[in-house]
């Protein structure tokens, strides 16, 4: 697998020599693969946002070092307008964002600033439109009259039409009702499937497990632990201890291996969970 | 953006941060007045001592307080420069043209860079030692006697601490947007003058509605906790006088003595 984000010993210090100095980043690597749905968790105030901002070149990576596909993103003779246009980055409530008359100029600021003739714009803005599930009809309508999960889309519709081959997303369910929340998951699934490589901060254990491949778990700018969902749900008692918490099916599992069932490890998913008690108690069958 | 410590308050306890807020106020405005009335660079190191011992005593330190200077640089230096080539005073050091430097500019120039320095570093020991609270309460109690003639007082103080207390957060806003914006191939670092002022919409115009909704939101707290103005409204923290602000009145008043013998003695 090529990877495409690599970050190799990254620490980013903010306000240093001063009262408020903080540590936001502590030696941080890791790798970001082809095509892969990377989940990055971790408690308030654990670098996260700080972390995804490096991705982008909005922060100076210094010491340490981040390449984007190859590039440094340290490096003086580095075009920034190239890494941005490589890696499409989604901040927590993107709809904050928003400032133009209609939604169609609001999708269509990101290519402009790429410089594309016009066609190529209206088209991109009637791709990402449908892409994120917004209807034509849209188009011409002021995005401050709309509701919130649809100015969230228009927010991430500017972002997918500038192209990226990497999405990366902070929060990107954050504040929405459960069916919102659906939708929003659901969408980034369907950009992920369209052969986009995604990395979705998150703190929710069963948004992460449920759809990304790989877990990297952040506690006090350090990788606290790493891998697949199912390898890194095992450490339920150190994920409490950083003020995260384990999926509720990985809970049922551990309660009943607890009691001395025979539930596998790794299960943590609600097809998998329902699968291992049903084999326990003998009555096979559909799992869910 | 984040590296401004002037107006900053810097958490910390000691015998300046207890100090009464109203007796802070009235004592930075003597002790800039003081600035003013020294003619002599005695004067200035009696200041500066005084200076010395404020950063020290509540653990600031010299080199965090110096940093607040750094916006005001451009002045300082544009002062020191037009003291130093236009004054005409005293014997000529250099000359090329009409521009010379004699043994007065560089007397004057030096002063004048000395005294804004002290001006700043004065000013500073207030709000870094005051919390912005502390600082409208005791403006508010100070200005309490004009609202006799309809001066709105608690208004404006109430407006004062509800603008500091925004600061801050509408500059990590700002700085949330204009990432957000960049993240989206916006350039804000390039570009003639019309493109710059261009390229600040998709920056202020989020900002405003963002200040809208916070000013909108805040109002609506305000009044779902009765709020409804200064009239009969009590203090939880009542202001109360102890024998900390005499002493440091009494300082004040001794600084105050020792540099008008200076300059009725004429040192230097």
């Amino acid at each position: 697998m090529r990877s495409v984000i690599e970050v190799r010993h990254l620490t980013h210090v903010y306000m240093p020599d001063s009262p408020f100095e903080a540590r936001a980043l502590d030696d941080v690597s890791l790798t970001v693969n082809e095509g892969e749905f990377v989940g990055l968790i971790g408690h308030t105030g654990s670098g996260k946002s700080t972390l995804v901002s490096h991705l982008n070149a909005l922060e100076k990576s210094e010491p340490g070092t981040v390449f984007v596909r190859g590039i440094d993103l340290g490096a003086k003779e580095t075009k920034l307008s190239d890494v941005r246009r490589e890696v499409g980055l989604v901040f927590q409530y993107p709809e904050y964002q928003l400032f133009e008359e209609t939604v169609e100029r609001d999708i269509a600021f990101g290519p402009a600033n790429l410089k594309l003739d016009e066609e190529e714009i209206r088209r991109r803005v009637r791709a990402a439109m449908e892409l994120v599930g917004l209807d034509e009809s849209l188009r011409e309508a002021s995005p401050f009259n709309l509701s919130g999960g649809q100015k969230r889309r228009v927010a991430i519709a500017g972002v997918l039409a500038m192209n990226p081959s990497i999405l990366i997303l902070d929060e990107p369910a954050a504040g929405l009702d459960p069916a919102g929340r659906r939708g929003m998951l659901e969408l980034i699934r369907g950009i992920h499937e369209s052969g986009v490589t995604v990395v979705m901060v998150s703190h929710s254990m069963d948004d992460v497990g449920k759809y990304c491949d790989r877990l990297y778990v952040l506690s006090h700018g350090k990788i606290a632990l790493s891998g697949a969902p199912a390898e890194v749900f095992v450490h339920g008692e150190e994920l409490r201890g950083m003020g995260l918490d384990v999926p509720e099916c990985a809970k049922l599992a551990a309660a009943l291996r607890a009691r001395g069932f025979d539930v596998p490890g790794g299960a943590y998913s609600r097809a998998d969970v329902a699968a291992a008690i049903l084999k326990r108690f003998g009555k096979g069958g559909d799992a869910e | 953006m984040m590296n401004v410590t002037i107006g900053q308050f810097f958490p910390g306890d000691s015998f300046l941060y207890r100090l009464d807020p109203r007796t802070k106020l009235i004592l930075t405005v003597a002790l800039i007045v003081l600035v003013f009335i020294s003619r002599s660079f005695i004067g200035f190191a009696l200041i500066f001592l005084f200076v010395l011992w404020c950063a020290f005593s509540t653990k600031i330190g010299l080199k965090y307080m110096l940093r607040g200077l750094k916006p005001l640089f451009v002045i300082i230096a544009l002062t020191f420069a037009l003291n130093l080539f236009l004054m005409r005073d005293g014997e000529t050091l250099a000359r090329w043209g009409v521009i010379q430097i004699t043994t007065g500019g560089v007397r004057t120039a030096v002063f004048m860079a000395v005294r804004l320095i002290l001006l700043v570093l004065c000013s500073q020991v207030l709000t870094l030692t005051t919390s912005p609270i502390s600082l409208t309460d005791g403006m508010e109690s100070l200005m309490r006697p004009l609202s006799k003639i309809g001066f709105p007082a608690h208004e404006i103080s109430m407006m004062m601490s509800i603008a500091l207390r925004f600061i801050p957060t509408l500059m990590e806003e700002t700085e949330k947007i204009r990432r957000a914006q960049m993240a989206r191939g916006a350039d804000f670092e390039s570009g003639n003058l019309i493109q710059r002022a261009r390229a600040m919409v998709p920056l202020l115009v989020p900002l405003f509605v963002s200040a809208f909704r916070r000013a909108d939101e805040l109002a609506m707290a305000m009044e779902a906790r009765c709020y409804h103005g200064g009239a009969g409204r009590t203090k939880m923290k009542q202001l109360r006088f102890h024998w900390r602000d005499g002493a440091a009145v009494g300082a004040i008043a001794a600084m105050y003595a020792l540099m008008i013998a200076f300059n009725a003695l004429g040192v230097a």
